[in-house]
């Protein structure tokens, strides 16, 4: 059942970026942007007031998802956790987690904002909440101006040695069989003052948009996502996802680069595994012969880096839905390596940090059964009673990885990822 | 006709799938290692999978059944050593990456996934297809309805999956 319109607007990205910030600091809103520039700009949707909350249980969480959807109007916003996959995968681990399984929550009202012509929306039945939003939207604070936080030390659950000792590990396991691809991660921490996290991402969406931006709170943590990648959209009974593999930097349009990006045999190796992973992931509730891959190899800008990824699709079998293909494919092929439940074995016992967010999904799941969601890479965990943050980089280990290279590929994606002095 | 795909814990195991349905029309029943010795099916598949193929004792059973059997990378490795071949690393392996072979009397570009590969050849197998250095792509019983492929005919990368199932078929005795 969807939400009623209350209200509606028209906002440049400056105020929508200053009321998204606003409500996210002041209102506890949960936000999911789309960033402006890439192909598939989709609506920038904010959650308030939340109405009902729901943790997935590890062990079958299909059933209470579906009935908790079923339950109350409107989509619902919400991530799963990297461990969740474990769970799920029935891989065995003891590291202490920050976070639940998994989160969705419905909410009292929803503010949905349109990049192609600034038109926005706010949905709910509760008349005070929807009339405070429609005053908020008619004059929208400003974004503060940012004071980026003193550069402070980084510390890594794995340093160059041990990165490099765990990547030689798992080059064996890949000689041994054991599989084709697998990802080495480091988690990082930094002092961060964490209410400065709503303007941070804010910040980023206008100078450094990602297409899938994600502020989430819990308690006293709170998410936040700056992934360029899609796992899993489904729209009207057909599946989509868009794995990325094979990065590249540059500072702007480069078609040189893009083809010597295409033109690469370990990228290529690199994304066609997991091209044919994740078609094993849709196929699995899509229907026999309708699953296709398009844009093999298709090279897309964000964030100065060059994307390579393609388009894997299929059509839902009769009687499935969003929650099975959604859990059936978790955790998402392309942060975990392949075959899947191997290299998620692997990766337990070689990586001494939990995953927490990292690499699980942002997602919303709508009223209608549809729902699009993203990979939880370039993505961080605040604590606000600390004020820390823990960030996440990894990179793809195959046969002719060097760990030398990898670790400085990773510390390389984790400095990118925190460079707030130029916002 | 009934089809049993034995899952080694995969991920290209619902790809595998999709292509034998669409090829024998039939329904694919997927169970996962260790599979259950089911009575009628018509068609036992071994899925690929992660790690050496002693790791799957489970099969020897089924490989003695008298049912046709058709094993997919790893799964043609667990034939292969079932009759004494062996199985040992490959320099470099072979990921993700199509090569041409020479099968059923056509080229092909197929799909490579693997570490290992059949270094000798087990008792009363044949090879039917090798790639350019000498490496086992394809083999069978001599007597039995026991076919492998090294390579993954479920894969995007592979130019005709069905060509490669045609030739099991015929080859077990199932066309």
């Amino acid at each position: 059942m969807p939400l009623p319109r209350a209200a509606s607007a028209c906002l440049d990205r400056q105020a929508f970026a200053g009321l998204a910030a606003r409500l996210a600091r002041d209102l506890d809103a949960d936000l999911l942007l789309s960033g402006a520039g890439w192909p598939g700009e989709e609506a920038c949707l904010a959650g308030l007031g939340p109405l009902a909350e729901h943790v997935p249980n590890p062990r079958d969480p299909k059933p209470g998802l579906r009935a908790f959807l079923a339950a109350h109007p409107g989509p619902a916003l919400g991530f799963l956790t990297y461990p969740l996959g474990l769970d799920l995968r029935g891989v065995p681990s003891a590291k202490p987690r920050a976070l639940p399984p998994g989160l969705f929550r419905k909410y009292a009202a929803l503010v949905s904002w349109r990049h192609s012509d600034g038109r926005l929306d706010i949905l709910g039945a509760d008349p005070g909440l929807t009339r405070e939003l429609a005053r908020l939207a008619a004059a929208p604070p400003p974004l503060p101006a940012w004071n980026p936080p003193p550069k402070a030390p980084a510390a890594a659950s794995l340093d160059r040695d041990g990165y490099m000792r765990a990547v030689e590990q798992t080059l064996e396991h890949i000689r041994d069989g054991d599989a084709y691809q697998c990802t080495m991660s480091i988690r990082f921490g930094r002092d961060f003052p964490a209410r400065l996290g709503p303007d941070l991402l804010l910040r980023l969406w206008l100078r450094r948009p990602a297409p899938f931006m994600a502020w989430f709170r819990h308690g006293p943590l709170a998410l936040l996502s700056v992934s360029p990648e899609r796992f899993l959209r489904l729209d009207g009974g057909r599946a989509l996802s868009q794995p990325i593999k094979g990065t590249a930097s540059c500072l702007e349009d480069d078609p040189a680069l893009a083809a010597a990006l295409r033109a690469s045999p370990k990228e290529d190796a690199e994304l066609s595994m997991i091209v044919d992973l994740m078609r094993n992931d849709l196929s699995q509730n899509c229907a026999p012969g309708s699953v296709r891959v398009d844009r093999h190899k298709a090279v897309f800008r964000v964030d100065r880096l060059l994307q390579m990824h393609s388009d894997v699709s299929g059509a839902l079998r009769p009687g499935r839905d969003g929650a099975d293909l959604l859990l059936d494919a978790f955790p998402p092929g392309s942060v975990t390596g392949c075959p899947k439940r191997r290299a998620l074995e692997i990766m337990e016992r070689l990586e001494p940090h939990c995953r927490d967010i990292f690499c699980g999904c942002f997602a919303v799941l709508r009223e209608n059964g549809d729902l699009d969601s993203s990979v939880a890479i370039r993505t961080a965990l605040l604590d606000a009673r600390s004020d820390r943050l823990d960030f996440f980089a990894g990179s793809g280990i195959v046969v002719d990885s060097r760990p030398e290279l990898e670790y400085e590929e990773t510390v390389a994606k984790a400095d990118n990822f925190l460079r707030l002095e130029d916002l | 006709m009934r089809i049993l795909l034995a899952d080694n814990a995969d991920s290209f195991t619902w790809n595998l799938e999709h292509l034998l349905a669409g090829f024998f029309r039939a329904r694919v029943e997927v169970a996962p290692y260790p599979p259950e010795r089911v009575r009628d099916f018509d068609l036992l598949v071994i899925s690929p999978g992660p790690g050496h193929p002693r790791e799957y004792p489970a099969y020897a059973p089924l490989l003695d059944s008298g049912a046709p059997v058709l094993g997919i990378c790893l799964g043609m490795q667990i034939l292969n050593e079932h009759f004494g071949g062996t199985t040992e690393r490959l320099p470099g392996c072979v990921h993700g990456r199509a090569e041409p072979v020479d099968l059923g009397g056509r080229s092909l570009r197929v799909a490579r996934y693997h570490s290992l590969h059949a270094a000798t050849l087990g008792r009363g197998l044949e090879v039917l297809a090798a790639d350019a250095h000498g490496l086992v792509m394809a083999l069978a019983h001599e007597t039995r309805p026991l076919i492998g492929f090294q390579f993954h005919p479920e894969s995007f990368l592979t130019e005709d999956g069905g060509h490669c199932l045609a030739l099991a078929a015929r080859r077990l005795g199932l066309s």
